[in-house]
């Protein structure tokens, strides 16, 4: 929000400045000190500033409406699906298949999302993903970011082989996995409980690379000090690096929520009564009954998807700046 | 003017390179205090991950019954694999679908540099647009791509025939087929791409530009020389994640082809083979040699990217 | 003998822990469950306390089998049921099945088809339910011999039939009336099917309605059933050879090429992408080659305008494959008496007619079929009772999905004209003789 203000404040004054002289108000070498001296803390936030070192020639403001045009058609592009999707799932069946498309249905159908929960047993449903959700997340969190500051900023023998084991197994596609998964997770009882779904995914190859590339990127500093005070490396990870890592275990957050949400094969071979499923197996079970009614399906999929849009939207700085970071290095 | 000169010009990114030097120095052991750290998610990573990949490639050497019990074939898998014709066509369908979707990542490239243009309005705004995507679910966005792609009424060839073109039936006509699904690929990833990538653009020092435009060097000239060569970090990072996942397809041809597609030979992923042999034909010994192939060939494809990446990503 | 079970099943579900339950039961029961296929059964004691675990994979038919589950209660009111549907689409049922099957966890009942009994009874995963019939639990003269045939494997018999379907030709009376065509009628043949469809395909051309079209993603209503018509076979009757190189095989895939070609079907794209059912229920096909279960949907969606004949005879007959599904029990079941008393009030006539009433399947249970001709008045059902009397056993084999996807994979070729279908027939018999090589 307060990024988006930011940038709106900063366009107008570039602007302004672009049409009344050639800028007189750019100072050299000025605004990029404070640039740099921005980046070794935050590493945020530079764009705003930028803009008034960089908004220089007179020819700046069609530059900038050719870059609306070009970004407003393109983002238009990319949610018109999900925006296609909205329309079927308030049209009839037959408003669906019509041609030409139909772009607003006749009468708003809006109890095919009323119909879902008579379809599907979407509250307990929800509650299991939510549940598996958070206990994953807590589980990654606590356990790859452990394992990636060892790995990134510890010495230990076999690191480096375990490190390249960890790597292939990234590359591995999870498909490989299921029948083994299973047999161990039917070995230790936990068929059909949210143990049981959640288990294997408490451990991830991919997170502890991520977190690993997180902790290689922070200053020593903070580190040689507290150890100078005599912390040892459990007080070292918890009070000084953890947080500095806070972007990184963001990026893991929101990657893990994604998965977990959205994982359908290994909940649906795992669980086996439709009230310890979680809604991704919900939604593929109503598949199954209603082949062909695209807009209940439209619907169910919409209300699944809900939860996971409205928490992107009321933290997507911090889900940005998480992901974004998690490819720097 | 090349990157590589103006890059000690930064101080942090001097100080950057001097930290590295010192984590290098520091060889010394520390002791049992680094298993504490990494013993839960490496123990249970091996459980969960590294034993079933070790019981894959010894069933890849086995006739595996259906429903268990093992014989010792030897290479009999491996010979049939390499026998058999369907599957340097999908490895060729694998890399078709990677290298549209690689496509995103100079689109992305494209589309950050313009979002993050100093001072251009609704910036947050296009983000969130165009990251949405990624975070929608494959099940159900796979169906509500095959209604867009409906040969009859989907709104794609309603649209071209606006133009009296008659579109083709993309997800069961051989060649469209592909293109379909890779599309619907670039479609999720691109908004992951460009975050990272507009991430990394945050990174390059203004000062770089202000320079060069001092100079006199044109907005292309700088997009040239400046942005995509201190952005190839950020477009190695995507690229390997891009590559990964191609060899990963599965989900989207699960939900868009169906079964009985003419273009499924045309379209099929290693991974998509793999699971129709262990769960639709019950040959797991079988299959489990496919998956030793796609082990190996992402190992490949890996080993080579990393080695390669000293010729064009510059790490300042 | 059952004192055993009952005892030991009660003392391990009064246990706490799943995995104790789990493995009490293995444990006991490898032994128990052999020796009981054999044994006469004997109905349990009206007391006998136990959990059955019930998969199903059609989410419909979910609220006939829970009142099913509550008449049975009525004699066993200990045993408990707890119904599972997982969705056969994609194939999400076999898999899980499949992966329980491989570590001894499958329910403790389960709905089992034509393509897969066999693969499941040869690897002796399925309790032999012979002791069931010999003790009167169960009487296989209810049901039509094809279907106990099908579940009847090298001589023992798995599989207690829960329904049946065959595939008749379904029309659209307003369609036909437009195009001034006259309906079809139970004595059509395949050139009176061709040249109707021939003229509404006309008649509506640019309007992309289409005249007469089957599901070619699969044979049961569509290819199967003209390769038999046309004298033809799919696979031997000893299960070891393909049938797709034979003269009458040729005839009956070539008839729907023919049809593609001529413009009367929707192209083998055009039915990937809509199938020939949703074709039909949104009045884009005139008539279609559909099974038994889609009567209910078509007949919610086109109300009066549905109308439903036999097959259209072909060059040798007109017939229908007949499939049906079978309620089954694990070999190492945990609780065999529960499951076979549960086993045997499925296949009661009580359970057919409660199946029959909701009008989604027809039940297997010979003279409760009424009930279900009954459900949709404005067609005559019989039709499909008519066509199962001299239908054609489902074809299956030990691993039927192997070659099933060997159909699925070659015949759109063929439907499609990219390759002529007596090269694809002959390829595909070569490749399915193969695979059924590998069987055994």
């Amino acid at each position: 929000m307060s990024e988006s203000m930011l940038s709106t404040k900063s366009g107008v004054e570039s602007r302004r400045s672009g049409v009344a002289t050639a800028g007189p108000s750019r100072a050299g070498g000025k605004p990029s000190d404070r640039d740099g001296a921005d980046r070794d803390g935050a590493g945020r936030g530079t764009k705003g500033r930028g803009a008034k070192s960089h908004g220089a020639k007179g020819g700046k403001q069609g530059a900038n409406v050719l870059a609306h045009c070009v970004l407003s058609i393109g983002g238009l592009a990319m949610i018109s699906p999900l925006l296609y999707q909205i329309v079927m799932s308030l049209s009839t069946n037959a408003e669906v298949q019509s041609t030409p498309p139909t772009l607003w249905p006749s009468v708003v159908q809006w109890h095919n999302f009323a119909d879902v929960f008579t379809s599907m047993n979407f509250g307990s449903q929800l509650w299991v993903t939510v549940a598996i959700t958070v206990i994953r997340v807590i589980g990654q969190v606590l356990l790859c970011s452990m394992a990636g500051y060892a790995f990134a900023r510890m010495q230990f023998r076999f690191k480096g082989l375990i490190l390249a084991v960890v790597l292939s197994i990234i590359m591995v596609p999870s498909q490989l996995f299921l029948i083994p998964q299973y047999q161990i997770i039917q070995n230790l009882g936990w068929l059909n409980s949210i143990a049981g779904i959640v288990a294997p995914g408490i451990f991830s190859a991919f997170g502890l690379f991520l977190m690993r590339q997180f902790f290689m990127g922070l200053p020593d500093e903070l580190e040689d000090a507290a150890r100078l005070d005599g912390a040892n490396p459990f007080q070292i990870f918890f009070r000084v690096m953890l947080p500095l890592a806070a972007n990184g275990l963001w990026a893991l957050v929101i990657i893990t929520v994604l998965w977990s949400w959205n994982d359908l094969l290994w909940p649906l071979v795992v669980t086996s009564t439709a009230n310890a499923a979680p809604l991704s197996v919900g939604l593929s079970n109503l598949q199954g009954e209603h082949a062909n009614n695209y807009p209940i399906l439209m619907a169910a999929s919409l209300m699944a998807m809900a939860p996971i849009l409205i928490m992107f939207l009321l933290m997507q700085k911090r889900v940005m700046a998480g992901i974004g970071r998690s490819g720097l290095k | 003017m090349k990157a590589q000169t103006l890059t000690p010009a930064s101080k942090s990114v001097r100080a950057a390179r001097a930290a590295g030097d010192r984590r290098k120095g520091k060889s010394k052991s520390d002791g049992w205090w680094p298993w504490l750290f990494v013993v839960p998610t490496v123990a249970g990573i091996g459980v969960f991950y590294l034993w079933p990949i070790i019981q894959t490639f010894y069933y890849s050497f086995t006739k595996w019954g259906v429903f268990g019990g093992t014989k010792f074939i030897g290479l009999d898998n491996y010979v049939r694999m390499f026998a058999d014709s369907t599957i340097p066509q999908s490895i060729l369908n694998t890399l078709i679908y990677t290298v549209v979707v690689l496509l995103g990542i100079p689109i992305a490239v494209i589309l950050a540099s313009l979002i993050e243009r100093p001072g251009l309005r609704f910036a947050a705004l296009y983000r969130t647009l165009y990251f949405i995507p990624y975070i929608t679910m494959p099940a159900a966005v796979g169906i509500v791509w095959r209604l867009i792609y409906n040969g009859d009424f989907g709104p794609i060839n309603w649209f071209l025939g606006l133009f009296g073109i008659q579109g083709p039936y993309w997800t069961s006509t051989p060649g469209f087929a592909l293109l379909a699904v890779a599309t619907v690929g670039l479609w999720m990833s691109l908004g992951f791409n460009l975050i990272i990538i507009s991430a990394g653009l945050r990174e390059i020092p203004r000062e770089l530009f202000e320079a060069a435009e001092m100079d006199g060097a044109s907005r292309v000239r700088q997009f040239f020389s400046i942005t995509v060569p201190l952005l190839t970090p950020s477009i190695f990072f995507v690229t390997i994640v891009t590559v990964i996942s191609g060899f990963q397809l599965f989900d989207l041809l699960y939900v868009m082809m169906g079964k009985a597609n003419l273009a499924m030979p045309q379209t099929q992923s290693l991974v998509y083979i793999f699971y129709n042999q262990a769960f639709l034909q019950n040959d797991k010994g079988y299959a489990a040699a496919i998956g030793i192939l796609i082990l190996v060939i992402i190992a490949l494809l890996t080993a080579f990217q990393f080695r390669i990446q000293k010729r064009w990503v510059n790490y300042v | 003998m059952n004192h055993n079970v009952t005892r030991r099943s009660f003392l391990s579900f009064a246990a706490a822990g799943a995995a104790v339950v789990s493995l009490a039961a293995c444990g006991g029961n490898s032994a128990a469950g052999g020796s009981a296929a054999k044994a006469a059964y004997a109905a349990p004691a009206k007391d006998l306390s136990a959990e059955l675990s019930y998969a199903i994979w059609d989410a419909a038919q979910k609220p006939a089998m829970q009142k099913i589950v509550t008449e049975f209660n009525k004699q066993y009111p200990n045993i408990k049921v707890t119904i599972d549907v997982t969705p056969s689409k994609g194939s999400a049922y076999w898999t899980k099945i499949q992966t329980q099957a491989s570590s001894n966890t499958l329910p403790d009942v389960f709905w089992m088809n034509g393509p897969h009994i066999k693969l499941y009874a040869q690897n002796n995963q399925l309790l032999p339910l012979d002791g069931l019939v010999s003790g009167k639990g169960v009487d296989t003269s209810n049901y039509p011999k094809a279907l106990v045939d099908l579940y009847t494997v090298n001589g023992t018999f798995y599989g207690v039939p829960k329904d049946f379907d065959t595939s008749a030709l379904f029309y659209n009376k307003a369609l036909f009336k437009e195009a001034g065509v006259s309906d079809p009628t139970s004595n059509w043949t395949w050139d009176d099917v061709k040249s109707a469809g021939a003229k509404l395909s006309k008649f509506y051309q640019g309007k992309g309605i289409y005249g007469y079209a089957g599901d070619l993603t699969g044979g049961q209503t569509s290819y199967y059933n003209t390769m038999i018509e046309a004298g033809g076979t799919i696979i031997s009757a000893d299960g070891k050879k393909s049938g797709y190189d034979s003269a009458g095989s040729i005839a009956g895939l070539q008839f729907w090429r023919d049809l593609i070609e001529s413009g009367v079907s929707p192209s083998m794209q055009q039915l990937t992408d809509t199938s020939s059912s949703d074709m039909f229920t949104s009045r884009k096909l005139a008539m279609t080659m559909d099974g038994s279960w889609t009567v209910g949907p078509a007949q919610k969606a086109l109300g009066d305008d549905l109308g439903i004949v036999s097959l259209p005879k072909g060059p040798k007959s007109n017939q229908s494959v007949i499939h049906g599904l079978a309620n089954v029990i694990p070999a190492n079941a945990k609780n065999p008496a529960a499951a076979q008393a549960f086993v045997a009030f499925l296949g009661t006539q009580d359970a057919a007619k409660i199946q029959a009433e909701t009008g989604t399947v027809i039940p297997a249970f010979n003279g409760t079929q009424d009930a279900w001709v009954k459900s949709v008045p404005s067609v005559d059902l019989n039709v499909f009772l008519d066509l199962a009397k001299d239908a054609s056993p489902y074809p299956a084999s030990a691993n039927t999905a192997a070659w099933n996807e060997l159909e699925n994979t070659l015949l759109p070729q063929a439907f499609a004209g990219t390759k002529p279908v007596a090269d694809v027939a002959k390829d595909l018999a070569s490749q399915m003789d193969a695979a059924l090589a590998k069987e055994s």
